[in-house]
């Protein structure tokens, strides 16, 4: 009830959360502030830049070679999955590799499925990921 | 209880200019006075609820920039059949995959997204319309990543707050008449936010150094950079310039440096070269909040737009009607998937929100808004490849992965709906190839030699064939024609040597490229 009565008490603020309209514009902000965060302080595939506003940035230039056998034969991806979402793996996106080894583990009871994918950067250097097997490890 | 209506009065933000500005003023100065005695009257914080556009600035952004959003669906139909291939999705959201679009409800989903637009550019239906279309938008964005676009992103943002934004004519409104909206100004702050974020990515020695700038951007643009700046110059101006432009969007007296630094940086964008669709037109338009609205006003006034007389509500009921007929002819000859059926059920709409109101202009409006709409569709179907393209990419991307028929059904669409189209020939052609069905495979890929004689793609997939089926002299032929054709084809060159044939017996080429599949989407 004090913690309440503290905000109200706080110039602009405490006004601004006193209706909803208020609250709305102030929740809006702060996931407008914060989401983009999640890029530098929580993502683990550096390649994905969705939601952060990262446009025309380094790693926008980042050339992946997606590889995927399974049971240590090569797969043709373009066989498998639209070649839109091949794009999107040359690019290095780690969620939708890791969603095509699922998927090949589900439709390929019992096989290995490995993928891995090795990118060049313009400011790092080249490194591959991934090359495990996705049907025990299904993470890159 | 009484503090509770304080409360609600004060939370009252979205409405239209106040009895006090409601277009009795008789001049602009007037009209100034009675926006001053609003200012004073707004809830707190005035920041966002005392916040005040002039009518003339809000009509001209709600035509334009929905006008352009509208667009900007149809340009994604060609796409559709991406989404749900082969039943493989990931959302952007974790536990979407399974709600994203198909290629139905993607190709349906924007045609309805641009209806709804349009409405919403013409005022009609704007509490219903735009609702409906930003969800729909934030449906097909966020359930998949197919999209990844940021700014559709923005787009889907944009729309959400747009819906608070009261979009509709005030009582009597003259151009100068002010209208309280705080969902502009955060619009404007969402502008700013996406600013600073892009100079925060910026930051780094990668872009700091020119590296990064100099291999995204090509052509005439990247020499005046070279010949004038330099590189490193370049790339610093553009972060400095963003870090300028997430404060001075939104805060009124620095829109004189914000307009022409944001409109430079965007026209500069847009002759980058880069691929990235109306991004920069969406972000000109959005530019259209940071004119003055004196500008608006002033142009208002000089450039008056007389008002019809009606008539009765029956005279406007007939003309409506007239609208709906004449809407549904049009979308009978949009070759678009589904465009008649979505046009006849989406003619609800419009005339559903207008028959309790009983007003003569809004029932016309409304009627005229649906033809509009349709004659968008039409447009676009009429002067782009849009429905090319679609037919082109389900056949192709069917193809590779093995679903004969649906391909075959997709080239035969496309045959019927474009018959001088090459690639709609040449995907039917290799279907039916692959089927076995020779006679009629080989006359596919000669109607598509016909229309594509400079093109070495047909001539080519014509003597792989005839290399299987063991007929070498006949394929050599084939493979010297896709050379003669496409003289700089790499792969065409390739076949004939590899088919035995004397590379030094082909014409030169002076510079090789590389052929790509004619049906694979490249975005």
């Amino acid at each position: 009830m004090s913690a309440s009565r503290t905000v109200q008490s706080i110039p602009f603020l405490g006004p601004l959360l006193a209706t909803w309209r208020g609250r709305f514009i102030a929740v809006f902000l702060l996931a407008q502030l914060l989401i983009p965060l999640h890029y530098y302080a929580g993502r683990k595939d550096p390649h994905d830049e969705r939601f952060a506003w990262r446009m025309f940035s380094p790693m926008r230039l980042a050339r992946c070679a997606p590889m995927i056998t399974i049971d240590d034969k090569p797969l043709q991806i373009e066989t498998e999955f639209h070649f839109a979402w091949i794009k999107i793996t040359q690019r290095g996106r780690f969620g939708v590799l890791e969603a095509m080894g699922a998927r090949l583990c589900a439709k390929h009871p019992g096989s290995e499925v490995r993928v891995s994918v090795r990118c060049t950067y313009v400011d790092r250097e080249d490194r591959t990921y991934g090359g495990y097997n996705m049907c025990n490890v299904p993470e890159l | 209880m009484a503090k509770k209506r304080a409360r609600k009065k004060a939370g009252a933000s979205t409405h239209t200019a106040s009895a006090a500005t409601s277009g009795t003023a008789s001049s602009a100065k007037s009209s100034g006075a009675a926006a001053r005695h609003v200012a004073t009257a707004a809830p707190a914080p005035a920041f966002f609820f005392g916040y005040e556009v002039a009518w003339a600035k809000l009509l001209v952004v709600r035509v334009v920039v929905f006008g352009m959003l509208a667009l900007d669906s149809l340009l994604q139909i060609s796409h559709a059949p991406r989404y749900g291939a082969g039943g493989f999705n990931v959302a952007h959201l974790p536990g979407l995959d399974a709600l994203g679009p198909g290629r139905v409800a993607f190709g349906a989903g924007q045609l309805v997204c641009s209806y709804l637009l349009v409405l919403a550019a013409c005022g009609v239906a704007t509490r219903v319309a735009l609702p409906i279309a930003t969800a729909l938008y934030a449906w097909l964005y966020f359930g998949s990543q197919l999209d990844s676009y940021q700014h559709h992103y923005l787009v889907a943002l944009v729309l959400l707050l747009a819906c608070f934004v009261p979009w509709q004519r005030p009582p009597e409104a003259r151009p100068s008449t002010p209208v309280r909206t705080w969902a502009v100004r955060l619009i404007l702050i969402q502008l700013g936010i996406l600013y600073l974020w892009a100079a925060i990515s910026k930051m780094s020695p990668a872009w700091l150094d020119g590296r990064t700038l100099s291999k995204q951007l090509t052509g005439g643009l990247g020499e005046l950079v070279v010949s004038t700046v330099g590189w490193k110059s370049a790339a610093g101006l553009t972060m400095l310039t963003e870090l300028v432009l997430a404060f001075a969007i939104w805060i009124r007296p620095a829109w004189r440096i914000a307009l022409p630094l944001g409109i430079g940086l965007h026209v500069l964008i847009m002759y980058s070269g880069l691929e990235i669709g109306l991004f920069a037109w969406l972000m000109l338009g959005f530019y259209l909040l940071v004119v003055p609205d004196r500008a608006y006003v002033w142009i208002a006034e000089r450039v008056r737009i007389p008002r019809p007389h009606v008539g009765s509500s029956t005279v406007a009921w007939s003309a409506a009607i007239a609208c709906l007929a004449l809407g549904l002819v049009l979308a009978r000859v949009v070759r678009l998937p589904h465009a008649l059926i979505l046009a006849a059920l989406l003619a609800v709409v419009p005339l559903a929100t207008v028959a309790r109101r009983r007003v003569p202009a809004a029932i016309i409006a409304a009627g005229l808004a649906h033809v509009v709409a349709i004659a968008l569709w039409l447009v676009v179907d009429r002067t782009t490849s849009q429905v090319v393209d679609y037919y082109r990419y389900w056949g192709g991307d069917s193809r590779r992965r093995g679903e004969a028929a649906m391909a075959e059904s997709a080239y035969r669409t496309l045959t019927e709906l474009e018959p001088e189209a090459p690639s709609g020939h040449l995907g039917l052609g290799r279907v039916l190839l692959e089927r076995g069905d020779e006679a009629a495979g080989l006359a596919e890929l000669h109607r598509a030699q016909q229309l594509a004689p400079t093109k070495a793609t047909a001539f080519l997939v014509e003597a792989q064939h005839l290399a299987r089926a063991g007929r070498k002299a006949e394929a050599l032929e084939k493979a010297r024609a896709a050379v003669a054709a496409e003289p700089a084809n790499r792969r065409a060159r390739g076949v004939f040597t590899a088919l035995g044939g004397d590379a030094a017996t082909l014409p030169a080429a002076a510079a090789p490229s590389a052929a790509d599949d004619d049906d694979t989407e490249e975005r």
